[in-house]
């Protein structure tokens, strides 16, 4: 993929003028979902293994919580075919608390802190750390968000540590288990041009940098994702993604793919 | 008892006299229409709320009240932060009944208590939409900016205190501040 290609990219997205979205695919923004609000996801990721040229396949059904304005829970199960057949490895829970928020009409800036718990049995084939896939061990960051008129954009942080999953161990070298992640997302809404009903299709674009480094390794991956998501009917979510890596010298054992995620909202799912 | 009887047929005069029909709400934070839905959704859960009109490109909504109903704004601005959003916004619509208004004259409509700033005094009559300025009805640099019209210190925390005893209010109460 070529900086040239990247340039266009951008260009476009900051050049229209259309409200911008943060429902971003491959990172959470600092808004959470409504309070009392259920929302389902049905994860499902292709990733090309690079040493076996096959498509990898992870069905990660996650069930999301509003608890209040201000937290939200997710809880996430792991399947995939890597072991050979598909099966079951483990699980995720996942918490944002927003604590910062400057709101206009039409724009805020806003600030959240979250953390994520994962335990997988899977078998470890790489030095990356991926919580959401391969690896049992946790996480917490920081995400700040600024919604303008034009542009969501969106830049997050995260301190990673990795633990044994199970009877496979990560690394003799305990330093080895910590690394930093990082984003930066940018998101657009190409349409409607005009929103006149809850029941227009909406057409966002979103192109979003995924990185990590690993500091005792010395190593690190920059990646990036294009998105494209459609919003059906204002509760219902379709995000088709495609990631490939821009830097890449932190070994990991698949390093481009597809995500194809569906989503559903159930506002005021409780009294 | 005639005491009573007086006292329920001026009760009843006010109810006819000063009603809370309408509003119109404009959230702050958002541009998406999944956004809006959450808060039009959240909205359509209050009970004495008769419907919600959202108009998604102005991140504004119009609320029909029940008739008669007991309104509460405050539960209004609690169902737009749970959605995880703010009031920009919040202007009643009220029927008056040729009421005389000037700078901190207080108005019961509805057993709501109002207390109008910055107006200029005049009599009204018929509906008027008034806008609440009280605390997390307005953006927080607005509400600051708002302090210059009045002094008075349920202007600064929305409760009764000792400023309104001299119309006659009992301290520690809810109060909201409007303007036309």
């Amino acid at each position: 993929m070529s900086m040239k290609f990247l340039f266009i990219l951008l260009v476009l997205f900051f050049s229209y003028d259309a409200p911008a979205q943060e429902l971003f695919a491959y990172t959470e923004p600092a808004s959470n979902m409504a309070a009392k609000s259920i929302g389902i996801r049905i994860n499902n990721s292709f990733m090309r293994e690079t040493s076996l040229s096959r498509y990898r396949y992870h069905l990660n059904p996650e069930i999301m919580w509003g608890v209040s304005g201000k937290l939200m829970l997710h809880a996430n199960a792991f399947f995939s075919n890597q072991s050979g057949s598909f099966s079951g490895e483990g699980g995720s829970v996942y918490v944002k608390y927003r604590f910062y928020s400057q709101d206009e009409v039409h724009n805020h800036f806003r600030m959240a802190a979250f953390g994520r718990l994962a335990m997988n049995n899977s078998h470890l084939h790489q030095p990356a750390i991926d919580l959401n896939r391969f690896n049992s061990g946790y996480e917490a960051g920081l995400v700040a968000t600024k919604l303008i008129q034009k542009v969501a954009i969106s830049a997050g942080a995260g301190l990673l540590h990795a633990m044994d999953n199970g009877k496979y161990k990560f690394s003799s070298n305990p330093k080895e288990r910590n690394a930093l992640e990082y984003n930066l997302s940018v998101g657009k809404l190409f349409l409607p041009k005009e929103y006149t009903s809850y029941n227009q299709l909406n057409v966002n674009g979103m192109v979003e940098f995924l990185g990590q480094s690993n500091f005792s390794l010395g190593n690190s991956y920059v990646d990036m994702a294009t998105v494209l998501q459609f919003i059906i009917l204002s509760k219902m979510r379709v995000d088709l993604g495609y990631r490939f890596p821009l830097l890449n010298n932190l070994k990991r054992s698949a390093n481009d793919g597809f995500l194809v995620r569906l989503e559903y909202n159930i506002f005021n799912a409780y009294k | 008892m005639k005491k009573l009887i007086f006292m329920m047929v001026c009760f009843a005069v006010m109810q006819v006299q000063a009603q809370v029909t309408r509003a119109t709400l404009v959230a702050s934070g958002l541009t998406c229409s999944m956004c809006s839905n959450s808060i039009n959704k959240s909205l359509k859960t209050v009970e004495y709320i008769e419907k919600v009109t959202a108009n998604i490109s102005k991140s504004s909504f119009d609320i029909v009240f029940k008739t008669g109903a007991a309104v509460n704004f405050d539960e209004l601005k609690k169902k737009v932060e749970d959605a995880g959003f703010f009031v920009a916004r919040l202007s009643v619509t009220l029927s008056f009944d040729h009421q005389p208004v000037q700078n901190d004259q207080h108005v019961r409509v509805t057993g709501i208590l109002f207390h109008f700033v910055n107006v200029k005094p005049q009599e009204l009559n018929g509906e008027k939409e008034v806008q609440i300025l009280d605390k997390g009805f307005v953006p927080a640099r607005q509400f600051k900016k708002n302090q210059a019209y009045s002094s008075l210190e349920c202007f600064k925390t929305g409760i009764t205190a000792s400023c309104c005893q001299k119309a006659g209010e009992p301290a520690g109460k809810r109060i909201y501040h409007i303007t036309i």
